[in-house]
């Protein structure tokens, strides 16, 4: 799971062009959009296509993504859950 | 006196007909142009599209033009459209020298590009269709040649910009008549594009109502034929209509998505408004630009609720008829609103279900209506925050008289350095989706703002001329989606591609709810984008106005365009004008 998270960090400041980000900037549980680190909707949508691309995860709908994409965690978990490799 | 403006002639085509005639039944009867995919090579055949039902050889048959000689499907479905508005105006050919052309467009020749742009033994032979300038040459060429012809490119608002920019011409008194209007035709490159914002319906789309989710993409083509009342009556031609007013803001808010309380939107349709002098109860109709995307819908909503209040116009969306037709949205629609005035009814705002909490207090016209329609208003909203809002009346109107009062000057001249450092403008993380090109733009934008004296959001008028737009990211798009077999594309890429992006980041980023306009029509793109700006200041309508140039720097684009034998220069400046 740890390897996870910080496999995930690394994607996300990569799908997301954080260039001036560090892995560990990212805190597992602190909110991604809004607050936290400040992401909007289009970096929503580059996430959908992550998890796509990286773990083989379809979302239709890019309401879900809210939830999901609530903070490294979330987003892990949900991996755990779903992922099809 | 050029205060009074009249439409004398409209043409369209779109997949609710060819012509005046055959849109008018499909608006009466309520049938919808929206259906599968026939036409468009296209692996997404799963989303309904509002398609011209006509091949290429077919409406080069209908445009009397010779198949073998290659032409863009914009040109094609624009020389159809342009004909009968001009034979409706009773324009003959030769006329159209004395005259100003204004097309609004940003796929321009893309259909060619995505069919030749990967093919090895002709792999220079899209370059001359390519620009938006070259859409629009190909048009004027056909129509007998114009004494000045342009290209607008503000994405989804291109259209009523050119109606716009034109409206100010004949009241400067440039121009007796002018055609304005725009044309687009479906294209891989935008079907994929807006498939990655996930904001396509895989269902008929459903403005205003609760259920709707997402929009379908259309194609098409309207213009007008715009003159003064003078010109009008010398040549007894009646009036179809008038322009009352006009407007166009800058949301400011962000490059894919709108304000939450529809701030530009709502500055645009109360410029229109103001400009008329006529108080909103006076609206009979609002033609919205209804996408039916979640955002759109709401934040329109809002702008509308804002402007009109307890005065409710009746407000349809006709986008379920003929799909999303982007760049050309604004005339179609438009030439509609003329239909609709002259048939004395209020198109339906098909497929609508069940309302929507945030339109319950909009006048929502599920089926068509009846009625006189004295005040009508047309808007038009795009990416970047560009937002239009066109006022029509049946009766006579006048608008302001445009005379020159002062003399504009040149205060501030930069071009942008390698150097360029954006992080004393904003942080890292606001910068992160801006490529090099772009960022050297904001310097030197702000820097030749800050040598003027001015305040960034003391600018009147963000204007920008680009021969090919974001000619990178365009593109990493089209290496995207042709070589996943349209299966992957960023959307970061696709958000800032359109022509208009380097014009409304500087607005987004400076929080400037100006007028926000960008020009793409070849090598006199500046020109052209510099001329609107001293117009405006000349005549008083604006005190200032920010210029930019922008053509940026790509080695593959350099490549092709030098080996192709062509010349092309990227040039990135910016000039404040008071």
């Amino acid at each position: 799971m740890e390897n996870l998270k910080q496999q995930l960090k690394e994607q996300i400041i990569s799908a997301l062009n954080l260039d001036d980000l560090q892995p560990s900037d990212i805190q597992d549980d602190a909110p991604l959009f809004g607050e936290g680190l400040g992401l909007d909707s289009i970096d929503a949508l580059e996430l959908i296509m992550l998890l796509d691309k990286q773990y083989g995860i379809k979302i239709a709908d890019p309401k879900e993504g809210k939830h999901i994409f609530a903070s490294v965690s979330t987003m892990a978990d949900y991996i755990m859950a779903h992922s099809a490799k | 006196m050029n205060t009074r403006i009249v439409i004398t002639g409209i043409g369209l085509i779109s997949a609710i007909g060819k012509g005046r005639r055959e849109t008018l039944e499909y608006l009466l009867q309520e049938k919808t142009g929206v259906s599968s995919i026939r036409l468009l090579p296209t692996k997404q055949k799963e989303l309904p599209v509002g398609e011209v039902p006509y091949s290429n050889e077919q409406l080069a048959d209908l445009a009397s033009w010779d198949i073998n000689q290659p032409i863009t499907r914009s040109a094609l479905m624009g020389i159809i459209a342009a004909r009968e508005a001009l034979q409706q105006a009773t324009l003959m050919q030769g006329h159209t020298k004395n005259m100003a052309f204004l097309n609004g467009t940003t796929v321009g020749g893309m259909d060619i590009t995505e069919t030749f742009y990967r093919d090895e033994k002709n792999k220079y032979s899209f370059l001359p269709f390519h620009e938006t300038g070259a859409c629009t040459t190909e048009i004027a060429n056909a129509l007998g040649g114009f004494k000045y012809q342009t290209t607008i490119s503000t994405a989804c608002s291109s259209a009523l910009n050119a109606v716009i920019r034109g409206t100010e011409l004949l009241q400067k008194g440039e121009y007796k008549q002018v055609l304005v209007g725009g044309t687009e035709c479906l294209t891989r490159f935008h079907l994929n594009g807006f498939r990655s914002l996930m904001i396509l319906d895989s269902q008929p789309c459903r403005p205003f109502s609760n259920d709707r989710n997402g929009l379908n993409l259309g194609e098409g083509a309207a213009y007008l034929v715009l003159e003064t009342e003078q010109s009008a009556l010398e040549r007894g031609v009646e009036p179809l209509a008038y322009i009352a007013g006009y407007g166009n803001r800058s949301d400011a808010y962000h490059q894919t998505a709108s304000s939450p309380d529809g701030e530009g939107a709502y500055l645009a349709m109360s410029d229109a408004v103001s400009m008329a002098k006529v108080s909103v109860s006076e609206v009979d109709y609002i033609n919205a630009h209804g996408t039916a995307t979640a955002n759109n819908d709401q934040s329109e909503a809002m702008a509308i609720k804002r402007l009109f209040g307890e005065n409710k116009p009746l407000v349809s969306s006709t986008k379920a008829f003929t799909g999303h037709t982007t760049s050309a949205s604004g005339s179609i629609e438009l030439a509609i609103c003329v239909l609709c005035m002259q048939g004395g009814f209020v198109p339906a705002n098909l497929n609508m279900n069940e309302q929507m909490p945030e339109s319950d207090t909009l006048n929502i016209a599920k089926h068509t209506i009846k009625t006189k329609l004295r005040y009508v208003l047309c808007n038009a909203f795009a990416f970047g925050g560009n937002d239009s809002s066109v006022l029509l009346s049946s009766e006579p109107a006048d608008l302001p008289l445009l005379k020159e009062i002062k003399r504009a000057k040149v205060v501030s001249d930069k071009m942008a350095s390698d150097e360029a450092d954006i992080k004393q403008y904003m942080s890292a993380m606001e910068a992160r989706r801006l490529s090099k090109s772009m960022q050297q733009l904001y310097v030197v934008a702000m820097e030749a703002i800050k040598e003027s004296g001015l305040k960034p959001t003391d600018i009147d008028a963000i204007i920008c001329g680009t021969r090919f737009g974001c000619i990178d990211y365009s593109l990493q798009i089209l290496d995207a989606i042709l070589t996943s077999d349209e299966s992957d594309l960023k959307p970061t890429l696709f958000m800032q591609s359109t022509h208009n992006t380097p014009a409304s980041m500087l607005a987004i980023k400076t929080k400037n709810h100006a007028y926000n306009c960008t020009y793409s029509h070849c090598e006199k793109s500046f020109q052209d984008a510099k001329q609107d700006a001293l117009d405006k200041i000349q005549t008083g309508m604006i005190n200032n106005a920010l210029v930019v140039g922008y053509d940026e720097q790509c080695e593959k684009w350099q490549d092709l365009m030098k080996n192709s034998g062509s010349e092309y220069q990227p040039q990135i400046r910016a000039i404040v004008i008071l």
